[in-house]
């Protein structure tokens, strides 16, 4: 492994061990459909090709997330309390792509500066498009 | 009036007021500047009124330290000097680059920006700029059209740029100073040493010498060296024979912290499809733009995070283009070519072609480039070679070094600005390979922007500083010092608006002195 990739995979471990852990979800946050999960808008921005390079590298990365249902946890995981309580909306990925950004939990794969849940979101697009 | 050195009588005494030595853009905005006035100035110009091959060959220099440019081709040797292949960018300095910051050594400007704002606003006209207004606001009043990307402004922010014709000062002001009766242009007098008197506090004189082996003597009240930041230090280095470390180099300053600005690619962005991402206050159609925005990190981040100031400039690409930095693209033959061009006229499309502007309002896709303050470092010099030139005054030597400061800055910049444009939801970007590695290597492209500066710092104390706040040589009465080597630090903007209105306080302080 070389230093980049130690550096990567160092932020990317602290970034998940900064997140709810995903053994804690339950149904009151299920809802967010998987194969919608895995449409990131990145698609429309750096195409399929590139998203899912980007998945493929997160997945080599993060290798306890390299599989679609750990993946789907560690996102539905990641939305905020608000969102596990009925009667209020809940977000949408944008809006938590917009809040991961705003609050810093971002990572670089393949030099791209992402959105946490962008990078799993393109880990869940190359699985399903192994 | 024009005199050509090589037509004086050997032996010859130029006497006035003011002796400006180097007719580039500082010399020839102080010049102008003294037009009219009761006083006689004496404008001594090393080159022709054209390019000359034997003239040029006076800048050849030896680089040691980081690899540079070829020290004859980043600088010219003639009447107009560098403005006769410089590309006008235009802007000014930021407040915190004043700043004595202590995450930066050696940094803090014994002036502060406000001082400056007069005689910026006095540089524009000189440099056929539009209206001292370099807030993206001011423009987009202008034109409704160019719109700032929606950045938040405690992270980042549009810095303006203003685009000179460019202004070629040997072509537009040769009538003006050729015409004028108390200013004597005296072409290929090259000055090869400033003697001092016996307790080193004034310049006596100044010995001028030709090419064809003719040595003549310039006398005035006060002198200003206003050749470049090389030349101004090492003619001072030079002007060894009572002061054996140079002259005003009491404290081992002279040709140290020798600045550059980096100049080179970073990264990407990929708009967001589903924005429609107005870019246009950020594109550059040369000769047409007069004005554009580039990314900058704001003072706060730059404090936060202990940085360099810098900016990124975004140049319409597409995917798998590799980008080049200033040095690749501008080589010492395409310069050359870019001279002979415009000296001819203009005539047929400029050599290396136009770059293919993409269908407006299609790109999608940018390269990234930085333009990145470089820290005052006392290693990074220039000094005296050991090869002499064939006037036989020691050549320049260059040793070009930069620090961990510079390398980190450049890659928290483009970490920050990948956040904060994906957060705005401008887009996403890609940094690249290199700068993500934190291991203080720079990758051979490794490019500065011609932009040579420090070299004789301003301070207040002459243990810290070679100049005084009023651009004076500490300890020298009679000798001041224009141009960019008077910078303590240089930004991130293009040095040229900032050496120009520096010249034009420094006129202002001589005619006060002079009164």
């Amino acid at each position: 492994m070389n230093r980049r990739q130690f550096l990567d995979v160092t932020a990317t471990s602290a970034l998940v061990a900064g997140l709810p852990s995903a053994g804690r979800v339950t149904n009151a946050t299920a809802g967010l459909d998987l194969r919608a999960l895995a449409q990131p808008d990145l698609l429309s921005i750096l195409g399929p090709e590139t998203v899912r390079e980007i998945g493929l590298r997160y997945r080599e990365l993060v290798p306890s997330e390299n599989q679609m249902q750990a993946l789907h946890a560690a996102v539905l995981a990641a939305r905020p309390w608000s969102s596990r309580v009925p009667w209020l909306p809940r977000p949408s990925i944008g809006e938590m792509v917009a809040a991961d950004f705003a609050a810093g939990r971002t990572i670089v794969v393949q030099g791209w500066v992402l959105s946490a849940i962008e990078a799993r979101q393109s880990a869940l697009f190359s699985l399903l498009s192994d | 009036m024009h005199i050509d050195a090589r037509t004086l009588p050997n032996g010859s005494v130029l006497e006035a007021d003011l002796c400006i030595v180097g007719a580039g853009a500082a010399g020839i905005s102080m010049a102008l500047e003294w037009i009219g006035s009761p006083r006689k100035v004496l404008l001594l110009e090393g080159g022709g009124l054209e390019y000359e091959p034997a003239m040029q060959d006076l800048y050849r220099g030896e680089i040691v330290g980081l690899p540079y440019y070829p020290l004859q081709a980043a600088r010219l040797h003639y009447f107009g000097g560098t403005t006769g292949h410089w590309a006008g960018f235009c802007s000014t300095l930021d407040p915190i680059d004043f700043e004595q910051r202590e995450w930066v050594p050696h940094s803090g400007w014994p002036v502060r920006r406000e001082e400056l704002d007069p005689f910026y606003a006095r540089a524009q006209p000189l440099l056929e700029l539009g209206p001292y207004e370099y807030a993206a606001g001011d423009w987009q009043r202008r034109d409704t059209t160019l719109v700032p990307l929606p950045l938040d402004p405690r992270v980042m922010w549009t810095k303006m740029w203003q685009f000179s014709p460019p202004t070629r000062f040997g072509a537009r002001y040769r009538d003006a100073v050729i015409g004028a009766r108390n200013v004597y242009l005296y072409t290929h007098a090259n000055v090869c040493e400033l003697e001092a008197n016996e307790s080193l506090t004034r310049v006596d004189g100044l010995r001028v010498r030709t090419l064809d082996g003719k040595e003549h003597r310039a006398r005035a009240r006060y002198y200003v060296l206003a050749c470049c930041s090389v030349q101004n230090a090492r003619l001072l280095l030079a002007s060894n024979r009572r002061a054996p470390a140079g002259l005003g180099n009491a404290h081992d300053l002279v040709g140290r912290f020798f600045m550059e600005h980096i100049e080179m690619p970073g990264g990407h962005l990929v708009l967001t499809a589903s924005n429609a991402v107005n870019t246009k206050m950020y594109a550059l159609e040369f000769g047409q733009t007069k004005a554009r925005g580039e990314l900058a990190l704001s003072a706060a981040v730059q404090r936060e995070r202990r940085i360099l100031n810098g900016t990124v400039s975004l140049e319409p690409g597409a995917p798998g283009e590799v980008a080049k930095s200033t040095f690749q693209w501008g080589t010492p033959e395409l310069l050359a070519a870019f001279r002979k061009w415009e000296a001819s006229g203009r005539v047929g499309p400029p050599p290396g072609g136009l770059p293919e502007p993409p269908p407006a309002g299609s790109a999608r896709f940018f390269h990234l480039v930085t333009r990145q303050e470089q820290a005052p470092n006392p290693d990074s010099r220039v000094m005296l070679s050991t090869a002499r030139d064939a006037l036989d005054m020691p050549r320049a030597k260059l040793d070009w070094r930069l620090t961990e400061l510079e390398r980190r800055s450049f890659r928290v910049f483009y970490e920050v600005m990948g956040r904060e444009l994906g957060r705005s939801g401008v887009g996403r970007v890609q940094i690249l390979d290199w700068v993500r590695r934190d291991e203080g290597t720079w990758p051979s492209t490794l490019s500065g922007g011609w932009h040579h500066m420090g070299t004789t710092r301003m301070h207040d104390n002459p243990r810290f500083g070679v100049v005084d706040a009023n651009c004076r040589v500490h300890r020298v009465d009679n000798l001041f010092v224009a141009g960019a080597s008077v910078y303590p630090t240089g930004g991130a903007a293009n040095p040229t608006l900032t050496l120009v209105a520096l010249s034009l306080r420094l006129s202002d302080h001589l005619k006060r002195t002079l009164a």
